[in-house]
């Protein structure tokens, strides 16, 4: 009799007495064993792989991505297979390798730009196969180009402030020059350590210049491009410079310098401030005012009028102008003796003679003065009449006072006695003004050789000298010899009845000169 | 006051002064007018065609995301242009000699005319759709541009002809049987599958005149870089 006896599969068996029959079944027992082993150790058929993205770098060869799926534990190939658009048939991918694992490579005979690829990957191992969902994709839509090389910085240091030049090289693969793609750039700047990149565009040129970059940082650029109209690429490798800040080192010595001058200017302003008196005097030096001999100029600041009178009263020692002013705008004052003269002159003037008076009125024009005031001929006129008269030349003062309005002010005036006619006759230069007020006159009892009665006063310009004697009168009809009628002749003064007053007029003594 | 005086004698300058810069141009060379080069004409010509090819993309990336949003839609769809034989990479487009280049470019912009206004007067009419609303004015700048280019195309092809370089067996008149009909699109009112499909192969084509275009310029116009 044979027993069933079951055993483990194990490496050690014991030795069983057993029949034919139990042999085949315990081969057929082994088999289950195994193949249960097999499968608590997972080997299947591949998973379904996955087909990522394609890209084409220049638009004339591309490269397409899969992910695979498990593996299934056994050695696993996968197989890419494509169809296209306005090819028949399906084809399988002409280069696995040069792009590296789980991608396929088109080179340019088997890439066609505006067709349709239709593509596939099959996954298979021992046990099956797996493939994956199909990928349309047409060579114009997934053109990015390689990164450009060969970036260069270049930091140009001018005065105002550094700027960057900015150099590349456009990807070795894309081909410019023949017009089948037109690459665009792109350039980011950041500065420092900072995450704040600022970009610009560059256009189709392979250089740039940055200006808005200061010294004393550190600056990386990076570069992209794009063809067409497709996808940008990725940034170049970065590339960093360091711009030195030669110019913060001079920083610190201008502003000391700035700060050393500004404390001068200071120290110079409180200087002059403090001595602003000599300052000022040094720079507006005052002008000399007129000295004049005997008078006090603080005298006459303070006031003292009565003694600024005084001062200008007895003015013994005025020196005589020996210059004749021929002005217009002067008027003069004769002093004559001569009533012919004065008559012979009636038509060229209005008057009327009123003996020996020499009392001004205040209002000079006014009518109800006894002496009327007439306005003067030129001097010429008056050189024509008194042709017969030989003029000294010699000017001198004559001095009268006057009062204004009886009152006891003594308001004095001065007369330059332009020339001297003849013993009687003095022309007087006449100053604008001061036609008012009574003419004061000194009566002195002993009257000097030198003095001359006023007969009259015709008018502001004409003053007519008493003749004294009959040797006056001889002294002028001989003629020409009017030498010895000087003025120095003594004259008896005449004394008008109708005169209310009576006055010399004081003439200054004929200088050596003449 | 004297600040809006001021104001108007400056725009009336600049006003009489773009007058005088901006002569009228003319490709005939009539009295008075600026004739621009070559160089100028390509330039043109080159910057409408990217414009245009530009917009287009835009408007079918928005179809796509509007009414498709899954993304690789799968479908074998036939161009009208499909007949038009044209160069598929640099090589062969380089190969192809400026006459044929020439003829591949009129030909493809002349297929694109009555499409295009159809694309936009069946988008402006379908007003049901929020997309057409907004999109409509699109298709509408891409069929003024394309009508443009054709004529940028054919006063240069003049031009190059006049200079000796094109020889004169390029004709833009071409016959009837080479211009793909239309028709393949005007059976019925145009859906959105139908605009889908229009934009799609638009967007296709007006890439390759752009890039025809560029080559040809370069191949005619001496240039170290082009």
């Amino acid at each position: 009799m044979c027993q069933h006896q079951f055993y483990v599969a194990k490496p050690a068996l014991k030795s069983v007495t057993v029949c034919a029959r139990m042999r085949r079944d315990l081969r057929g027992a082994l088999l289950l064993l195994l193949t249960a082993a097999v499968q608590s150790s997972s080997m299947s058929a591949p998973g379904k792989p996955v087909l990522l993205s394609c890209r084409s770098p220049e638009k004339e060869t591309f490269t397409c991505w899969w992910e695979p799926g498990s593996d299934g534990g056994l050695p696993t190939t996968h197989h890419l297979y494509y169809e296209r658009e306005r090819l028949e048939g399906t084809y399988e991918c002409p280069d696995y390798l040069s792009a590296g694992r789980n991608s396929c490579f088109f080179d340019k005979n088997h890439t066609s730009i505006w067709v349709d690829y239709y593509l596939t990957v099959m996954a298979s191992n021992a046990l099956g196969n797996a493939t994956s969902d199909p990928f349309k994709m047409d060579v114009m839509e997934i053109v990015k180009p390689d990164a450009p090389g060969n970036v260069t910085l270049r930091v140009e240091e001018r005065e105002a402030s550094p700027c960057l030049h900015v150099r590349w090289m456009p990807p070795s693969n894309t081909d410019t020059k023949s017009g089948w793609v037109t690459i665009k750039y792109e350039l980011r700047v950041k500065k420092d350590n900072s995450n704040n990149w600022k970009e610009y565009t560059s256009g189709t040129q392979t250089h740039f210049s940055l200006y808005s970059v200061s010294p004393g940082g550190v600056y990386t650029v990076q570069v992209r491009c794009l063809l067409d109209h497709g996808s940008w690429s990725e940034w170049s490798n970065t590339t960093f410079v360091k711009i030195s800040n030669y110019l913060q080192n001079e920083r610190p010595l201008s502003m000391l310098i700035s700060i050393l001058s500004a404390i001068l200017f200071i120290m110079a302003g409180l200087i002059l401030i403090a001595k602003r008196k000599s300052v000022k005097q040094w720079v507006l030096p005052p002008v000399p005012g007129p000295k004049i001999r005997g008078i006090n100029s603080q005298l006459l600041q303070s006031g003292g009028s009565d003694d600024v009178g005084n001062v200008l009263i007895i003015k013994q020692s005025f020196p005589p102008i020996y210059f004749v002013w021929e002005d217009q705008m002067e008027d003069y004052l004769i002093v004559t003796e001569n009533e012919d003269w004065l008559s012979s002159n009636s038509q060229k003037r209005k008057k009327s003679l009123i003996p020996a008076c020499f009392h001004f009125d205040s209002e000079i024009h006014s009518k109800e003065s006894p002496c009327h005031q007439n306005d003067w001929e030129k001097d010429e006129e008056i050189s024509q009449v008194d042709n017969n008269n030989k003029p000294f030349t010699n000017t001198g003062y004559v001095d009268f006072q006057r009062n204004v309005e009886n009152v006891d002010v003594k308001h004095v005036d001065y007369s330059r006695v332009k020339e001297v006619k003849s013993d009687n006759i003095i022309f007087l230069e006449k100053e604008k003004v001061q036609s008012s007020g009574y003419i004061h006159f000194q009566r002195q009892e002993g009257i000097p050789e030198d003095y001359s009665r006023v007969k009259e006063v015709e008018s502001d310009h004409l003053v007519v000298l008493q003749k004294q004697n009959a040797a006056d009168l001889s002294c002028k009809d001989e003629g020409n010899h009017y030498t010895d009628c000087a003025l120095h002749k003594p004259r008896k003064p005449h004394v008008c009845t109708e005169l209310s007053d009576s006055g010399y007029v004081d003439t200054i003594p004929a200088p050596p000169l003449m | 006051m004297e600040k809006v005086l001021f104001a108007v004698l400056t725009l009336v300058y600049l006003e009489l002064s773009m007058r005088v810069v901006s002569a009228p141009i003319c490709s005939y060379g009539q009295a008075g007018c600026h004739v621009p080069s070559l160089a100028d004409l390509f330039e043109r010509v080159i910057q409408q065609s990217s414009r245009m090819h530009s917009v287009s993309s835009d408007l079918h990336s928005d179809f796509e995301q509007y009414f498709f949003p899954r993304k690789n839609l799968i479908g074998k769809r036939k161009c009208h242009t499909y007949d038009i034989l044209t160069p598929e990479d640099k090589e062969n487009a380089q190969r192809l000699g400026r006459e044929q280049l020439t003829e591949v470019i009129v030909r493809l912009l002349q297929a694109w005319g009555e499409p295009l206004s159809e694309l936009y007067q069946s988008m402006s009419q379908d007003q049901n759709q929020d997309f057409n609303l907004y999109s409509s004015n699109k298709a509408l700048e891409i069929s003024d541009i394309l009508h443009e280019l054709k004529d940028g195309v054919t006063i240069i092809t003049e031009k190059m002809k006049l200079l000796g370089v094109l020889s004169n067996t390029v004709g833009y008149n071409s016959p009837e049987s080479l211009v793909p009909s239309s028709a393949f699109y005007t059976q019925g009112d145009l859906d959105s599958m139908d605009h889908h499909d229009l934009l799609y192969c638009f967007r296709r084509d007006s890439n390759k005149a752009k890039n025809y275009l560029r080559i040809l310029k370069c191949t005619t116009l001496p240039e170290p870089d082009c």
